[in-house]
């Protein structure tokens, strides 16, 4: 919900948010500052303690010590509180999944011939899904939607978005490629993750064909290719470079593998789950290779036997570039728990920060987001403690300057239930 | 024993024919024997006293600059000055606080082991909606390594439940978190069984899109009630039997059936009812099928509504089990709110509210989880602390499964489960240092000696090396 008029904010709040109301009130928010907080700003500044941030036009306009508030300022006394860029996870379903077991609600995957590389997910976002207020409330301003795969060894093309419930939280459409290997690949390439390998090595020759061809291509012929044509198409971007490739794997191994095929097609290569990825961190950085990964999810799985809690701070050890997910979809705040438990296992806590939000903007191209930086994008989180620790919560949310409400359906069914405790409204017991 | 049994019932029968003046006598007749039975020992410990510990008793209390004493595998004092035999190794660990173990009500470890794949998936029983008659426990994988991760998170005892494919699902164990080559040899002993549930979608999708019963909630309700009342009538022949046997009438036993046994079993009170089931109405529903059929709920699991239905569940005496955050999945799982343990907690002074796993990464960090459901009631003014949340993962857990006078609590005379933490647990920085089990020292973070690999974990990687 947007929450530029405070008449709309105030609302809200008074009908069933006013036990529970945040000391500050909603604000046009058009100029703010922060004063004396603890600043996580996601630059080689680090961590900056009693700073002071102010904010106008949508963005970060200077970061300091004992700023002044100017004309108009909003000021929040931040003591004893810390700020950090809106959270941002990179590998989400948000927007495509309302109730992951029923169908209509969930548009995560095709299995259509035809559409695997060029299976765009971006229309199907749904910007009014109660998953936005429940994630963005809890801090997360931005996300990466990627398609989950059908039957075809490529997902399709990921989205940008705003955690914002209006159209225009579409920031980028077609941001990002996304394929699968190992096991799960050689489920639909015959039982082998060799003939997966060889049709990921066969599309991506076949789309450089296309590519250097284009114009013999034309409409209503079918072409003998291992991809359908508008799936060739769709990876040319990645050959170029102007689209990164994310890629699911997790033997180490399988990740090696990977390397090679970047090195022989030149494309972006990102590699996601990456369970083994520690062991091979050294060819992952030489490689440049960032690796995109839950760095709570330590089960061992045949694909991923060596998947251990400090794989995250052994990759970052080793020069990794690390970008972050984890809580699935419903639950994608929660990248900050696996953070958390990242630090936990011995990752500075600024690199864990950077997982959240530089480090994915710039893989993933977001322009002005990721930093506590003059210029950037305000999207700004105060929070009444350390961001990664759990029992810290949200204390304002800001999105390019907006604040946000902190209403959302789950809060609506907490006051319903605890305020009435059912001796109203026909929900008696 | 058992021989001797049936010969002392045969002659006592045939005496008490030739003496017709002592009719009633009573006669003794054989039961069951237990089957399955423990072998579980406690691992050598040692006498013990802990000082300065902030100490998490389990029951509400916190103790400051804490002693906690333990002898022979059990907790012999808790509390601001304790005073032992010179003999007693004593340890200070300022700093550190101390609580009791946790205990996860919801935990699949070993019946849905990791590495998953097809063939160890061994927790659903999908091949008819009243499947009763398994137990989990014939399926545990006692090389699981996620038991080894569950006990660095300081996990000391666990219900293993059968999946919630099915109205019942069968027979739940619990298990004392020890490496073991056997179940046996982790079973917790004396606790009782439980029998897993189901209410709502599991059931209905599974059969209902075989065209099978059930198909709807009402055939779940149906399917319950029918399986009831054949319970009802199976107890009473036993009963009928036994009461005749013992008044020395030649009566034959009547014929055993494994599913029936289960449910008797709860009719008896010897089971404990744990119920999958999200929604509220749900949970009243089976409220109302308990009191039709004389049986107790222990607890309602993946509990999302019982913020809802919170005075119902105390009023009941039923523990809610719950995620912290999970939502979404499924739509009986969509009103989520994530003060839910919080309201549940608060909503009686018999409320027992409890944080579950049903996850082999959430059973390593319900510390976690459990932070996470007090901040978020301390968001809408809860007030609750650590000294209040740590009954969600220990003491009420501990009475969901009717162990609560062994474990769950660190109180005089209870086993010496616990957990010796490098911080306030509370955080996502906290570490379980040291886990004794029984007063054995079951994990220690810095001795690799004491951090046991599974036979699975052993030249998994490296021929000569360790997994971890």
């Amino acid at each position: 919900m947007k929450c530029s008029a405070l008449k709309l904010c105030s609302g809200i709040g008074l009908s069933v948010f006013v036990a529970f109301a945040p000391q500050l009130q909603a604000t046009e928010s058009e100029s703010f500052l922060i004063k004396n907080a603890t600043l996580h700003t996601a630059t080689a500044k680090g961590r900056l303690d009693h700073a002071d941030l102010r904010v106008a036009n949508g963005k970060i306009q200077q970061i300091g010590v004992n700023l002044e508030p100017q004309e108009g300022d909003k000021v929040f006394d931040a003591t004893g509180k810390h700020v950090t860029p809106g959270l941002m996870n990179a590998r989400t379903q948000l927007g495509l999944v309302e109730i992951s077991a029923v169908e209509s609600t969930n548009d995560t995957s095709t299995e259509m011939e035809g559409m695997g590389a060029s299976f765009n997910i971006a229309p199907a976002i749904n910007f009014h899904s109660t998953l936005i207020p429940q994630n963005r409330t809890n801090g997360l301003t931005r996300a990466l939607v990627m398609p989950y795969n059908g039957n075809n060894l490529f997902a399709g093309e990921g989205a940008l978005i705003l955690l914002r419930s209006e159209k225009n939280g579409l920031i980028k459409q077609r941001a990002v490629q996304s394929a699968v290997y190992g096991s799960a690949a050689a489920g639909m390439s015959g039982g082998s993750r060799a003939a997966a390998y060889a049709r990921l090595e066969k599309a991506l020759s076949e789309a450089t064909y296309v590519r250097s061809n284009l114009s013999q291509f034309k409409p209503g012929i079918k072409y003998e290719f291992s991809q359908s044509l508008d799936d060739l198409k769709a990876l040319i971007p990645v050959l170029t470079g102007q689209v990164p490739l994310v890629i699911e794997a997790g033997r180490a191994d399988d990740i090696l593998n990977l390397i090679a095929l970047k090195k022989k097609f030149g494309f972006k290569l990102v590699v996601s789950g990456a369970g083994e990825a520690w062991q091979v961190a050294k060819e992952l950085a030489e490689g440049n290779v960032p690796v995109l990964m839950d760095p709570i999810a330590n089960i061992p799985s045949f694909d991923a036997l060596t998947v251990r809690l400090d794989g995250a701070a052994k990759l970052y050890e080793a020069g990794v570039k690390l970008i972050f997910t984890g809580g699935g979809t419903h639950n994608a705040y929660l990248v900050r728990q696996s953070a958390g438990n990242a630090v936990a296992n011995g990752l500075p806590h600024t690199a864990a920060i950077e997982a959240m939000t530089i480090n994915a903007a710039e893989v993933f191209g977001v322009k002005n987001y990721g930093q506590l930086e003059p210029g950037m994008d305000a999207d700004v989180v105060i929070w009444d403690g350390d961001p990664l620790e759990v029992t810290s919560n949200t204390y304002a949310v800001f999105i390019q300057g907006e604040r946000q409400s902190m209403v959302s359906r789950a809060t609506r069914l907490r006051d319903r239930y605890w305020q009435l405790k059912g001796s109203q409204t026909g929900y008696s017991r | 024993m058992k021989v001797s049994r049936l010969v002392l019932f045969a002659l006592l029968s045939v005496s008490a024919g030739c003496q017709p003046e002592k009719p009633h006598e009573k006669v003794e007749v054989k039961r069951p024997e237990p089957v399955f039975v423990s072998t579980y020992k406690p691992l050598p410990s040692k006498s013990m006293l802990f000082k300065n510990a902030t100490l998490l008793v389990g029951t509400g209390e916190r103790i400051d600059k804490a002693f906690l004493f333990i002898k022979d595998g059990k907790v012999v004092e808790v509390g601001k000055s304790v005073a032992v035999s010179p003999d007693v190794e004593i340890v200070d660990v300022k700093g550190k606080w101390i609580t009791p173990g946790i205990i996860d009500v919801h935990s699949h470890l070993g019946v849905y082991p990791s590495p998953s794949h097809k063939m160890a998936e061994d927790g659903n029983e999908m091949t008819a909606p009243n499947t009763a008659e398994v137990w989990a426990e014939h399926a545990v994988w006692t090389q699981d390594p996620g038991f080894n991760l569950a006990r660095a998170g300081g996990v000391t005892s666990m219900l293993v439940l059968p999946g919630s494919a099915n109205l019942f699902g069968g027979r739940g164990v619990a298990l004392k978190n020890v490496p073991s080559v056997t179940m046996q040899g982790m079973k917790f002993p004396n606790a009782p069984h439980a029998l897993k549930m189901a209410c709502g979608e599991n059931p209905k999708r599974v059969y209902g899109s075989d065209g099978r019963s059930p198909m709807t909630r009402m055939g779940n309700v149906a399917g319950y009630r029918k399986a009831w009342i054949e319970a009802v009538e199976y107890k009473k022949s036993w009963d009928d039997y036994y009461k005749k046997a013992e008044q020395g009438e030649e009566v034959e036993p009547p014929g055993r059936d494994l599913q029936l046994e289960t449910l008797k079993g709860v009719l008896e009170g010897k089971i404990r009812i744990h119920n999958h089931c999200y929604r509220a109405e749900e949970m009243a529903v089976m409220i109302d099928i308990a009191k039709e059929f004389g049986y107790k709920i222990s607890t309602f699991h993946h509990a999302i509504e019982a913020y809802k239905v919170a005075d119902l569940l105390a009023e009941n005496n039923i523990c809610a089990a719950m995620w912290a955050d999970w939502w979404g999945f499924k739509h009986e799982a969509f009103d989520t709110v994530t003060e839910n343990v919080a309201m549940v907690d608060k909503a009686s002074p018999n409320a027992c509210a409890i944080v579950h796993s049903d996850s082999a990464i959430g059973i390593q960090h319900l510390n976690q989880e459990a932070a996470k459901a007090m901040a978020a009631g301390n968001r809408m003014g809860l007030q609750i602390k650590p000294k209040d949340a740590i009954r969600w993962l220990t003491l009420n857990s501990a009475r969901s499964m009717g162990v609560d006078s062994l474990v769950g609590s660190l109180e005089s005379g209870k086993m010496a489960d616990f957990v010796i933490w490098n911080q306030n647990p509370f955080s996502v920085y906290a570490k379980a240092e040291k886990v004794f089990i029984d007063g054995a020292l079951v994990f220690d973070r810095d001795d690799k000696s004491r951090q046991a690999a599974s036979d699975f974990e052993l030249g998994i990687e490296d021929p000569e090396g360790e997994r971890l």
